[in-house]
């Protein structure tokens, strides 16, 4: 008895949460349901490519630039590799180092933003200034410095990728949570907590941030949409991931030279690529609209 | 049979509210706002519209105005207004009816004033778009007509002024002359003086009282504060979520109210006197969630049964000219009022806080003020000294501006002093909280006036209600669930509390939880600012009642600051009157409320409403007639029994007297005794007319 009333109780609570998932599903914004739909592709496909592939993605499988066949869908590339291989495994490296990257950077910034708006005073108008001066500076011209400062052994690391894409964008996001904190910091709740002397790291993290999560989060959808662009201009530039690995903007760059001969070894990247940051960009312009605040597209 | 009366003298009906019903679209339905609200205002009277917030007043109050709130819809009924209907109108017609036969004066004159435009523009543009006048000179005379009306110095200087350049008792005179400017029929007055120092509030009841014996224009007054209406309504009508629940002229309505909540609301409104009522407080609030089918206020009525619950109840005539809407009216019994009980006797207890000569003002001093001395900010608080002793209740009252908070702020250790000391037990506290022990930081919690903003919203109340004395007490790895659950009885809520957000409370509880954290750090002095104001009168009555309770049970000392001077006599032990930052009367709580007066004490007591004037009394001016000097009486620009020059340039001397009070004035203590009346005693004859005999 007791069995039976529990499952029906958990059948109903599975029940209701497929059907509060699927109205929320409808009342989504239809941009936030077709990138929802582009991204899950890509992440099965990431996932795919991470386990398996028809061919290694450094093996030589055939005669270079032979064009597309049954075989090799997406074609050879001009080292004799299979191009839908290559696109297949490196989805999840161009995926992890979109969000790991976007991440650091958004939690970086919003530290020291959210810091700086509930201190105010001379920290904050440090922080400010570093802030504007690293904004001032364009994001590409940045990141080719911060590779060039780390020097030939570091580039090409993972790593360095992820550090140059969190170093663009956690001024930006500094700024927004800096505004952001401002308006929470005058709340009496917060004059609660300077009343019991707790540490600025204890009033940020407890007080300030959990009000500011809106915000943040959609800062961190918007930036995660850009950071495929990103990483694909430094792979593109030979300040990516070093050489076998195939991230995509890397494979355009490779290939860049026979666009007029044999353009289809472009075509996989290329479309893997701007589906990514089309879907992405749907999506999290979706949660945007969901968190309930509009957000201005500023630039990567 | 109410529709009977009604019909009776249809020929001064103004205006007839028949049957409205109001739905707002909110989360995918229609939520019904007004149910089949009847309401007539007649010619010259003054209709007083009551009730709690959300209750559906101000809805009401709109839609006499024609206005239509696009996500509102008009569920049935008709608003007769000259022999037409207004909700049949058409914008166009309406918009000649508005401003011309109808005015209206909103509750917030700051915001309903263009800032832009000079205030006689403003009311010369009402004139103009109503056809009112002929050429320029018209206008202006009509201007200075309408000013001297509702008492504005100086007319034809304050028309160039700006909006900015008025106090908010001026702007809300030009408001209502701008009601007034085409002689409408009806004035719709929502909530006017809510915003308003009670001595202001008092000025601007005296205007519509006065304005309406010379013009007999019909008002509608809509308000949460029965206190006001006492003074001001021929009529009252009360309002209960949405549903008119009784209706009768004002005095019937005070002495024998025939609906519990009625009853339960003339219970609520604390009094000067400090008697209060034995039975009969309202409970609970008002959650639109909860409205049973039948009467609404079934939930939280005393006398409710299940019937209650599913009939539903209208509007029907008890007597003549009074209505109401219970089945059990007759049960309902007029309220008897106790003494309040034996006030627990307090011998000299030792000192816990003492404030000696306290000079404040706000900001930092930047390196520009530093080297330019003439561009520092004011002084607010100037030479303030009073004493907190164990257990004590110390209430600081004055109008808005008169320092209040900003001492609370200097004790709490938020903003440094610049002169004078602050000691508690006999050790001085360092001026900035940084620089305080965690132990002294303990000892002294705050409590905010809004509940609103005084709890994290992404914070649990458990969780809220853990975190001082994770602070406090160490206990940096968990506290455990029964002081969270032990603090919310402490304030009279139940353990479940502790899992909920602010989201999913009102306002009161709220109030009650920020209570219980400043409780579960064991202060020894709680600083209350303006923790009542807030509330709504219902919820604000069982807040004080828990005050209450704390002050006789537990040994917490108390700051207690209010404008509220019948909340005052009910808490406090001792009172200290402000006045611009300057400290007006120290004294016991009961010799503070009888003569001799502070000429700025009595005038406060003077502005409570149900207080009378005497004929020929002095009024304290409304705006100062030039300012005094720093060292000069604060007040001296305002007081009527100034007696000479020195008021303005010199410091006013303390007078005590034999009951510990400390008055500072240039009058002789004498004069003082005899401000109020030769017989020396205040007729605080409260609202509630028919106790008026028995008050001492």
């Amino acid at each position: 008895m007791a069995d039976a009333s529990a499952t029906t109780m958990a059948r109903a609570g599975a029940e209701s949460r497929l059907t509060r998932a699927r109205r929320f599903w409808s009342a989504a914004p239809s941009a936030f349901r077709i990138g929802a739909i582009i991204l899950a592709i890509h992440i099965l496909l990431a996932l795919i490519g991470w386990v398996w592939t028809p061919y290694d993605y450094v093996a030589r499988v055939g005669i270079p630039l032979s064009g597309m066949s049954w075989e090799h869908p997406f074609g050879i590339d001009q080292n004799a590799r299979d191009i839908f291989s290559r696109v297949l495994y490196g989805g999840h490296i161009v995926i992890l180092l979109s969000v790991s990257g976007t991440l650091l950077g958004v939690v970086v910034g919003a530290a020291l933003g959210l810091t700086s708006g509930y201190l105010g005073g001379w920290f904050d108008e440090a922080m400010m200034r570093l802030f504007d001066a690293f904004n001032s500076i364009p994001f590409l011209v940045l990141a080719l410095l911060a590779s060039a400062v780390a020097g030939p052994v570091a580039s090409g690391e993972p790593l360095l990728l992820v550090g140059v894409v969190a170093l663009v964008y956690a001024p930006r996001v500094g700024r927004i949570a800096r505004g952001a904190a401002q308006t929470v910091a005058i709340q009496d709740y917060v004059m609660v907590a300077r009343l019991r002397r707790e540490r600025v790291r204890d009033v940020v993290r407890r007080e300030i941030l959990p009000n500011c999560s809106g915000p943040l989060l959609v800062e961190f959808a918007l930036r995660a949409g850009y950071a495929p662009v990103l990483i694909g201009s430094l792979g593109f530039l030979g300040f990516g991931v070093r050489a076998p690995l195939p991230e995509w903007g890397r494979m355009i760059a490779e290939n860049r030279n026979l666009i007029f001969t044999t353009p289809e070894a472009l075509l996989a990247p290329g479309i893997a690529l701007a589906t990514l940051v089309v879907g992405l960009n749907l999506f999290t312009d979706g949660i945007a609209r969901l968190i309930g605040r509009s957000t201005p597209h500023a630039g990567a | 049979m109410a529709q009977a009366a009604h019909q009776s003298d249809t020929t001064s009906v103004v205006a007839s509210i028949r049957d409205v019903g109001l739905a707002y679209w909110q989360n995918q339905t229609w939520n019904d706002v007004l149910h089949k609200v009847h309401l007539d205002v007649h010619a010259g009277e003054i209709v007083g519209l009551v009730g709690e917030s959300g209750c559906g007043k101000s809805s009401l109050s709109l839609l006499l105005m024609g206005y239509r709130h696009p996500a509102a819809k008009v569920r049935s009924g008709e608003i007769w207004f000259g022999g037409r209907d207004l909700l049949a109108m058409s914008e166009a017609e309406l918009a000649d009816i508005r401003g011309n036969r109808i005015g209206f004066v909103p509750q917030n004159p700051t915001t309903a004033l263009n800032p832009g435009m000079r205030v006689g523009a403003q009311i010369a543009e009402v004139l103009r778009v109503h056809g009112r006048t002929g050429g320029g000179e018209a206008v202006t005379a009509r201007i200075v007509e309408l000013f001297n009306d509702v008492g504005l110095p100086e007319p034809r200087a304050l028309m160039r002024r700006y909006p900015h350049q008025l106090s908010g008792g001026q702007q809300q005179r030009v408001t209502i002359a701008m009601a007034l400017a085409c002689d409408p029929d009806l004035v719709v007055l929502d909530e006017p003086t809510t915003g308003l120092d009670v001595t202001t509030q008092e000025q601007i009841i005296l205007l519509l009282k006065r304005l309406r014996s010379r013009h007999g224009t019909a008002m509608l007054y809509v308000t949460h504060d029965l206190g006001v209406l006492s003074e001001l309504a021929d009529r009252i009508s009360v309002m209960y979520a949405g549903h008119l629940v009784e209706s009768a002229p004002t005095e019937v309505l005070f002495d024998h109210p025939r609906h519990p909540y009625t009853r339960g609301l003339i219970g609520s409104i604390p009094r000067i006197d400090g008697r209060r009522p034995r039975d009969g407080r309202l409970t609970g609030y008002l959650d639109r969630r909860e409205i049973p089918p039948g009467c609404p206020f079934q939930p939280r009525c005393p006398l409710a049964d299940d019937r209650c619950a599913v009939e539903p109840q209208e509007l029907a005539a008890f007597a003549p000219g009074h209505e109401v809407a219970c089945r059990h009216a007759d049960a309902v019994s007029p309220l008897v009022l106790d003494d309040g009980g034996v006030r627990p006797e307090r011998g000299d207890s030792a000192i816990l806080l003492e404030v000696e000569n306290l000079d404040l003002r706000y900001g930092q001093k930047s390196l520009y003020q530093r080297l330019v001395p003439s561009a520092l900010p004011p002084v607010v608080v100037r030479d303030v000294s009073f004493t907190i002793g164990e257990a004590e209740v110390v209430a600081l009252v004055g109008e808005s501006g008169s320092g209040k908070s900003t001492i609370a702020r200097a004790i709490s250790g938020l903003l440094p002093p610049i002169g004078g000391r602050i000691a508690l037990r006999g050790s001085e506290l360092a001026g900035d909280i940084g620089a305080r022990s965690q132990d002294v930081v303990r000892r002294i919690q705050f409590i905010f006036q809004n509940p609103d903003a005084s709890l994290n919203p992404r914070q649990s109340v458990g969780r809220s209600l853990a975190r001082p004395i994770e602070v406090f007490f160490d206990r940096s790895h968990g506290v455990p669930r029964d002081l969270a659950e032990r603090a919310l009885d402490e304030v009279m809520l139940t353990a479940d509390y502790a899992g909920r957000y602010p989201d999913q409370l009102s306002g009161g509880e709220r109030q009650r939880i920020a209570i219980a954290r400043a409780l579960v750090a064991e202060p020894d002095l709680l600083l209350c600012d303006e923790v009542l104001s807030a509330l709504d009168v219902s919820v604000q009555a069982n807040v004080l009642d828990l005050l209450e309770r704390l002050r006789r049970e537990t040994s917490v000392a108390m700051l207690f600051i209010s404008h509220d001077l019948a909340v005052v006599r009910r808490l406090a032990d001792r009172v200290c009157v402000l006045y611009h930052g300057q400290m007006m009367q120290v004294g016991p709580v009961e010799a503070v409320f009888e003569p001799p007066f502070h000429p700025y004490t009595l005038t406060l007591l003077m502005s409570l409403p149900g207080s009378h004037l005497r004929p020929g009394q002095p009024v304290a001016r409304s705006e100062p007639t030039r300012a005094p000097e720093p060292q000069g009486c604060a007040f001296a620009g305002r007081c009527p029994w100034q007696p000479d020059e020195r008021c303005y340039t010199q410091p006013p001397p303390l007078h005590i007297t034999d009951r510990d009070v400390a008055i500072r004035c240039h009058l002789p203590l004498a004069d003082l005794s005899n401000l109020a009346g030769a017989d020396g005693s205040l007729s605080t004859h409260a609202t509630q007319t028919s106790q008026a005999g028995q008050t001492p």
